[in-house]
């Protein structure tokens, strides 16, 4: 186990560098330096904003220094400050950081919560009227794309019914309101963004339970439960599924990029203050300290990510540990 | 192709919708267009709707402005016509898919959005494949300290979350549709090379394999030659999907306002329009996202039924539970694909 740990977490270094190389690599793909790039937009760049730049990337320097310099940096995140209001990067980005992991983390459970028994009851029926119903839906929702359904949704919910609010992450409320009362609007405004991004996740999500799930059933340790006098549940819901979850764990650690990559179309659509609307708003503004360091934090969250479920995967997989 | 999709009628649907979408992009031009089809003037007759494709258009006679309309196009409105006292017009006899916000027709720019999203999405996938059979391919068949290289590559890629990625290179490229191509296509290709690596792990140790080495073929020769031919139908099953993930990347750039530049027109551009008139304008959002979700469908339905073809395995015989039958769903023997 602990062999097969090391030799994993050791291959995460070089891909880590990787992620910084690339980044650095992105960044110098603009024509001219940053500074002129952000004279392209049209903009008149302050004087300090340009020295700062080139102060932040080194730009004088040679390529091989310019890279030592800004993994340093990286390492140590400081990405300088946001072209747009001046503050540091990582301040802004810690504020935005948790309206993202609070959308991405009710739309991962509410993915798990739903995709493994949809997945699993289309299993028993493998074949059947039900599990090819719930296939063609799950299908045709896999194929929609999520800000078509996420304007959909507000158009009808929020501007046509005028249910749910319109955007942003809470609204004013006085300070006489409780927790419930709290709660309740922060849930409102959470409501068709978590739908937007779970229904995506949960279509490719059950999918691949009802494949796996499906695989396992005809396997005689399923019949041999059976045989033993235990009921269809749980020879599915307590050995199959069980075996089935293993390779499972991987697609969840793949989801995470998926996840977040929506979370910047819907984010934008509902305003949402997250990571990604930070995202954009960067785009837009040609922010680039903020686009650099999100685009690596992002990279290393996921490789974080993989790299958590590879280990969870062996330690739950005797044949993986031992190579 | 069409033999090969006997055993799937959802396969079938998605070849009928993608060649409804390719005639719909190739015959765009022609279809809607506010310049006649047939004119007639003094130089006789003249097409001038078919004067706007780009070599053909020059071999036909293209009239003058002032002819007479004999035939007019399906949906007489160009794209880009633009008409302010017809904003935002509702669905109607004159215009089916009502107008925009400059009073352009919606169901032309649908129409000539079409052959942009397709080109996207074939060109943008055609890159990743061609970069995920390579790397792919010479990873698999090089092994040791390459494959390494190689396989950390496609994990540095992985991790971006795509847009982000895709994101990032199109605020620091210049904007156009090369770019939105390239930026997708450079950041998909660990998929295919998954595949094409593990086609050529398998196929190195074949005997076959043992025999061109014996007989001296160089490695590059035993790869390109040999091998990698015989990877291509699942790395091309990959690409099925790739379109459809390229084709909704696009889209979402262009919602965005950072895909194709206006004033082409792109689904996801004209959905990104609707999110300024959700109150007035229910059309503006419905039909182009109907447009994407057809085109999304039709290739992922394509490359579902494409994968079953080459795998029978994966829709394994399933036993139907708790009455002892078992139910084998019609397959194509894999030895009918190569």
């Amino acid at each position: 186990m602990t062999r097969y740990l090391g030799r994993r977490v050791l291959l995460a270094v070089p891909t880590a560098a990787g992620i910084l190389v690339a980044v650095f690599a992105i960044a110098h793909l603009a024509p001219g330096d940053a500074a002129s790039a952000l004279a392209r937009g049209g903009r008149r760049v302050p004087p300090a904003a340009a020295a700062e730049l080139r102060r932040i990337y080194g730009l004088d320097r040679p390529l091989p220094e310019q890279l030592w310099n800004w993994t340093r940096r990286a390492v140590r995140f400081d990405f300088g400050r946001s072209f747009q209001d001046g503050r540091p990067v990582a301040e802004r980005i810690r504020e935005a950081l948790p309206f993202t992991l609070a959308l991405n983390g009710c739309a991962l459970v509410l993915t798990l919560l739903l995709g493994i028994p949809i997945g699993v009851a289309q299993a028993r029926r493998a074949g059947r009227a039900f599990d090819r119903i719930v296939d063609g839906v799950l299908f045709a929702l896999y194929s929609m794309p999520s800000f078509w359904i996420a304007m959909l949704l507000l158009a009808l919910f929020s501007v046509r019914l005028g249910w749910l609010p319109l955007f942003g992450a809470s609204s004013d409320l006085p300070a006489s309101a409780g927790v419930v009362a709290r709660g309740l609007d922060r849930a409102r405004h959470a409501l068709l963004p978590v739908l937007c991004l779970t229904y995506v996740s949960l279509a490719f999500f059950a999918r691949m339970v009802r494949s796996s799930v499906a695989a396992e059933i005809p396997k005689e340790y399923v019949v041999a439960v059976r045989a033993r006098g235990a009921s269809w549940t749980r020879a599915i819901w307590g050995h199959a599924l069980r075996n089935a979850l293993l390779p499972l764990l991987t697609v969840v650690g793949l989801m995470i990029p998926g996840l977040l990559s929506g979370s910047v179309l819907i984010e934008q659509i509902f305003a949402w203050p997250g990571l990604g609307r930070l995202f954009y708003g960067a785009i837009l503004a040609r922010d680039y300290p903020v686009i650099l360091a999100l685009s690596t934090l992002t990279a290393l969250l996921t490789l974080a990510s993989i790299l958590a479920t590879d280990l969870l995967y062996a330690a739950a997989d005797p044949r993986i540990r031992r190579g | 192709m069409g033999s090969l999709f006997r055993g799937s009628a959802s396969g079938r649907v998605g070849l009928a919708l993608l060649a409804v979408l390719a005639a719909a992009a190739v015959l765009s031009p022609v279809l809607a267009s506010d310049r006649p089809l047939l004119s007639f003037g003094s130089e006789g007759p003249g097409l001038p709707a078919m004067a706007a494709y780009p070599i053909l258009g020059r071999l036909v006679p293209a009239g003058r402005p002032g002819d007479r309309s004999v035939l007019a196009c399906p949906i007489p409105y160009s794209p880009q016509g633009i008409s302010l006292r017809e904003r935002l017009e509702p669905p109607s006899g004159r215009h089916w898919l009502g107008t925009d916000d400059l009073g352009r027709d919606v169901l032309a720019r649908i129409i000539a959005a079409a052959p942009v999203s397709l080109s996207v999405g074939l060109v943008a996938s055609g890159i990743s494949m061609v970069l995920g059979l390579l790397l792919g391919g010479i990873a698999g068949y090089a092994g040791g300290i390459v494959d390494l290289a190689i396989s950390r590559l496609m994990e540095v890629v992985l991790c971006f979350p795509t847009i982000f990625l895709i994101l990032a290179l199109v605020a620091f490229l210049p904007p156009s549709i090369w770019t939105v191509m390239a930026a997708i296509g450079v950041t998909s290709w660990p998929e295919e090379a998954r595949y094409a690596r593990a086609e050529i792990l398998r196929a190195k140790t074949l005997d076959s394999t043992l025999a061109l080495r014996a007989a001296g073929a160089r490695p590059a020769r035993i790869l390109f030659r040999h091998l990698l031919p015989g990877a291509l139908p699942p790395v091309l099953v990959s690409a099925t999907f790739g379109v459809a993930s390229a084709i909704l990347a696009e889209a979402g750039l262009s919602f965005l306002g950072v895909g194709v530049p206006p004033p082409a027109p792109s689904w996801g551009g004209i959905l990104g329009i609707s999110e300024a008139y959700l109150d007035q304008a229910w059309w503006l959002a419905v039909f182009p996202g109907i447009a994407i979700f057809l085109t999304i469908a039709a290739y992922n339905l394509v490359g579902e039924a494409w994968r079953q073809a080459l795998d029978p395995l994966a829709i394994a015989p399933a036993r139907t539970m708790g009455r002892g039958r078992w139910r084998q769903r019609r397959s194509i023997p894999a030895a009918s694909i190569r």
